[in-house]
């Protein structure tokens, strides 16, 4: 009792500190969260960039007019690691599905070549840290569902080998092995197969990525994983209602066991508004993803393009309300306020989905850290959500590969 | 006459068992010395194909086949090329599928046995192996048609460790025409020059064992960094498309390249290939009756191949080939090439073997004869694998200069 009164003076002290700071400067606030986010090691751990490097007129050295990701903005919005989304539309299977992905593999490979002022490929967190002394950008791997290894393990051990640090379990549709969130369960979660490749995902030090899966595809997981996991680019079920989304026991269960959800930028995930007038317009974000697919076929890029322009004739035309990049902090605080500043990360979906208003592309991320700030978030907390954390579950990740593999 | 004929094969068979004990254990104290301090390089064997059923290990000795840790060991082979392998007829990605598989494998025998093997990608890397006492495992691509005419696919290979591939097999690919099949591309098409030049990027090695020879003098004329025949021995001792002419030995020698004799018998011998030749329907029979024994399975069909060809010959019906065949197409290539350009490149576990190299248990055979044969102990070392190790660093260091063209 007489320790929770202590507690409750400091914190009471804490919290008078920091009103007094705010009020001796308020432009302070934005100069400290300047220096800290341009210190920080900011980590995104899901970006659809990989799709662009296939188009003639992307090129990543430059600013382009379009999209959310290049090396000028990076640079202007401090981020300095970014995931790589290996992805292929998850009707595609079977050896065609593996030539794809190593395709997009050997793109993100080429584009660090060919950047290699700026890019720097790396597998480990300290290649991470290195990156970052280094003051380039860390280019990292993440094949975003398992339809990609041809339901054969050893294929997904080839795909460890040229550096792939993440696979999302399945994409909107099941896979011969999990049920995705966004299909109509057939596996009841994973498979014994679907198992086992948690199970060698752990053994090659690849994290077990949960976004996109069913609930019960994410419980198995759980359970199987010797390594914590990491939802990619997933947002609250709480604070807006969609199954891509977790809900605050899965996110409670997730940290329990040391693992990260990466807060989703999309609209659709973190605005209920939004997301329920999406809806009722096209049928919502898995329809309307099909409905792309119709449009575009094979071309991969395309999705990415038209989802933005149909989006943006919608909003133009008000049937989607407008929705704030501060959304995308009440999620991290959610987050934070269920599970602790050590369970949460960045994982916006640039280039892969409708961004909010002020979150047009990477140069606005100092804007999270600076709202942050401005919530009372001490700075050690921040640089977890901008990627200490995530870095975190790389290094135990590391770790158990190591200790399964014997070394 | 049958009883002729029987008392020959106890003879041959008695010969045999007796060469096992001599050559394992009874070459001269020198041959020993030199063999076993050297680092013996083999750019060819189809041992992978055995990896994919699931039974066979490279652990323990095994009683069929030529390769497995013991027996390097014993014949000292340091450094061996897996070779992956399919038929010519499977393509697309399905083909790439396959690649990658067979890939998987031989790393996963490399992460298996981390005290008898290690991966190396690089010359360098094979010298610390055997420093560290451990065999090197690297990796070859054998046909252009594995890579389903995609240049990211051919850096995939690069990146999992492949060192070098051989434009083609026994048939054309999209790109490149091969010596056994009909010309369709006139040599290497664009594209095929594409990739020559894309390889030598790499650091990826180009092998032009089973091109046709226009193939190959186009590969000559497009690579910066030499060339190497992973498994090819001399069209002058035995006529097969298969093997290089003096000529091309010569403009290979040129320009720094390497020829690694295979110790196929019906590559080695005119007279074994003039008998196969002769009998087409032996050749037939023991293609049905290893499609009996194997089905589909292409690692059992090799090693049964060799098993099968070894009981025509003992039967008679097929011309007995000594291992001295191998001695016999070294010393031509190094009389018309010069002693740096020629190596070994075995086939084992993919081709028929002669007598007295039944498997990497006999290496040091070669290293006693070609002593015998008066070399100098410095140039058995380079056909032994200081030529191969010369190639590749030559084919590292012209990636690395290619490299090194301004970045963005």
């Amino acid at each position: 009792m007489r320790r929770l009164f202590a507690l409750l003076c400091v914190s009471c002290c804490l919290c008078a500190r920091l009103l007094v700071s705010r009020q001796v400067s308020a432009d302070d606030v934005a100069e400290r969260a300047k220096k800290l986010h341009f210190s920080s090691i900011v980590l995104d751990t899901h970006d659809d960039t990989t799709q662009r490097f296939f188009s003639k007129d992307y090129d990543i050295g430059k600013r382009n007019p379009d999209g959310h990701v290049d090396i000028p903005r990076m640079r202007e919005g401090g981020m300095n690691a970014i995931f790589f989304s290996i992805w292929i539309d998850g009707r595609t299977m079977g050896p065609p599905a593996v030539q794809k992905a190593l395709d997009q593999i050997d793109a993100v490979h080429e584009n660090v070549r060919t950047h290699s002022k700026d890019l720097v490929f790396c597998r480990t967190a300290e290649e991470v840290r290195s990156a970052h002394a280094q003051g380039k950008i860390a280019a990292l791997i993440g094949v975003e569902g398992g339809h990609m290894i041809g339901d054969d393990v050893r294929v997904l051990r080839m795909f460890g080998d040229l550096g792939v640090r993440y696979m999302t379990l399945s994409h909107f549709y099941n896979d011969e092995w999990a049920d995705s969130s966004t299909d109509k369960p057939v596996h009841n979660g994973l498979t014994d197969f679907g198992k086992d490749i948690v199970r060698e995902m752990n053994r090659q030090g690849i994290m077990v990525d949960i976004s996109h899966v069913s609930d019960k595809t994410f419980y198995d997981a759980l359970e199987v994983s010797k390594a914590p996991l990491i939802a990619s680019h997933s947002s609250c079920r709480a604070l807006c209602n969609h199954v891509r989304d977790m809900s605050d026991d899965m996110i409670k269960a997730l940290a329990a066991k040391g693992g990260v959800i990466q807060i989703n930028y999309e609209k659709s995930f973190i605005d209920q508004p939004y997301k329920d007038a999406r809806e009722k317009q096209s049928g919502g974000v898995v329809a309307n993803f099909d409905q792309l697919k119709k449009a575009c076929g094979d071309d991969q890029e395309c999705f990415g393009r038209k989802m933005a322009a149909e989006e943006k004739q919608a909003t133009a035309e008000g049937k989607l309300p407008h929705v704030s990049w501060e959304r995308i902090v009440d999620h991290i605080d959610h987050v934070v306020k269920l599970a602790g500043p050590d369970h949460v990360g960045l994982g916006s979906d640039f280039d892969g989905a409708s961004m909010p208003d002020g979150m047009e592309d990477c140069s606005n991320l100092p804007k999270i850290t600076e709202a942050l700030m401005r919530k009372g978030y001490i700075d050690d907390d921040i640089r977890k959500i901008l990627g200490g954390n995530t870095l975190r579950v790389m290094e135990q990740t590391e770790k158990i590969s190591r200790e399964l593999q014997g070394q | 006459m049958l009883r002729t004929l029987l008392t020959a094969g106890i003879c041959v068979s008695a010969g045999a068992f007796l060469a096992v004990a001599v050559t394992a254990v009874d070459i001269s104290e020198r041959a020993k010395k030199l063999h076993f301090s050297s680092i013996v390089v083999d750019t060819h064997d189809d041992t992978t194909q055995r990896f994919l059923g699931g039974k066979f290990d490279l652990g323990p000795r095994s009683g069929t086949g030529s390769i497995d840790i013991p027996r390097m060991r014993e014949g000292n082979l340091s450094a061996i090329f897996f070779s992956i392998w399919m038929p010519s007829k499977i393509t697309g990605p399905e083909a790439v599928d396959r690649a990658l598989l067979q890939i998987d494998a031989v790393r996963e025998q490399v992460r298996k046995h981390p005290s008898d093997l290690m991966l190396a990608t690089t010359a360098a890397e094979v010298r610390e192996a055997h420093k560290q006492g451990k065999i090197a495992a690297l990796m070859g691509v054998e046909g252009g048609h594995m890579i389903n005419s995609s240049l990211p696919v051919l850096r995939t290979y690069a990146a999992l460790g492949v060192r070098y591939m051989t434009l083609t097999h026994s048939g054309n690919d999209e790109w490149a025409d091969s010596s056994t099949d009909k010309p369709a591309h006139n040599g290497l098409t664009d594209f095929g020059k594409d990739v020559v030049r894309e390889m030598n990027r790499l650091g990826v090695m180009v092998d032009i064992s089973h091109v046709s020879d226009k193939t190959f003098y186009d590969a000559l004329e497009v690579s910066k960094a030499p060339l190497l025949a992973s498994h090819s021995s001399c069209r002058a001792i035995c006529d097969a498309p298969r093997n290089m002419t003096d000529q091309m030995i010569k403009d290979l020698a040129a320009k720094g390249g390497v020829i690694h004799i295979n110790y196929h018998v019906g590559f080695l011998s005119q007279e074994f290939r003039k008998a196969e030749k002769a009998d087409p329907a032996l050749n037939k029979a023991i293609a049905e009756e290893v499609r009996n024994r194997c089905g589909d399975n292409e690692g059992c069909q090799l090693i049964e191949g060799d098993r099968l060809t070894r009981e025509y010959v003992e039967k008679g019906q097929l011309p007995k080939v000594d291992f001295a065949k191998i001695i016999e197409h070294i010393d031509h290539a190094v009389k018309v090439a010069g002693v740096d350009h020629v190596g070994l490149g075995s086939d084992f576990d993919g081709a028929n073997m002669p007598y007295g190299m039944e498997d990497a248990t006999k290496l040091p055979s070669i290293t006693e004869a070609l002593l015998e044969k008066g070399y100098p102990e410095g140039d058995v070392k380079k056909i032994l694998g200081e030529n191969t190790l010369r190639l590749m660093a030559d084919a590292e260091r012209v990636g690395r200069e290619l490299n090194a063209t301004p970045q963005k």
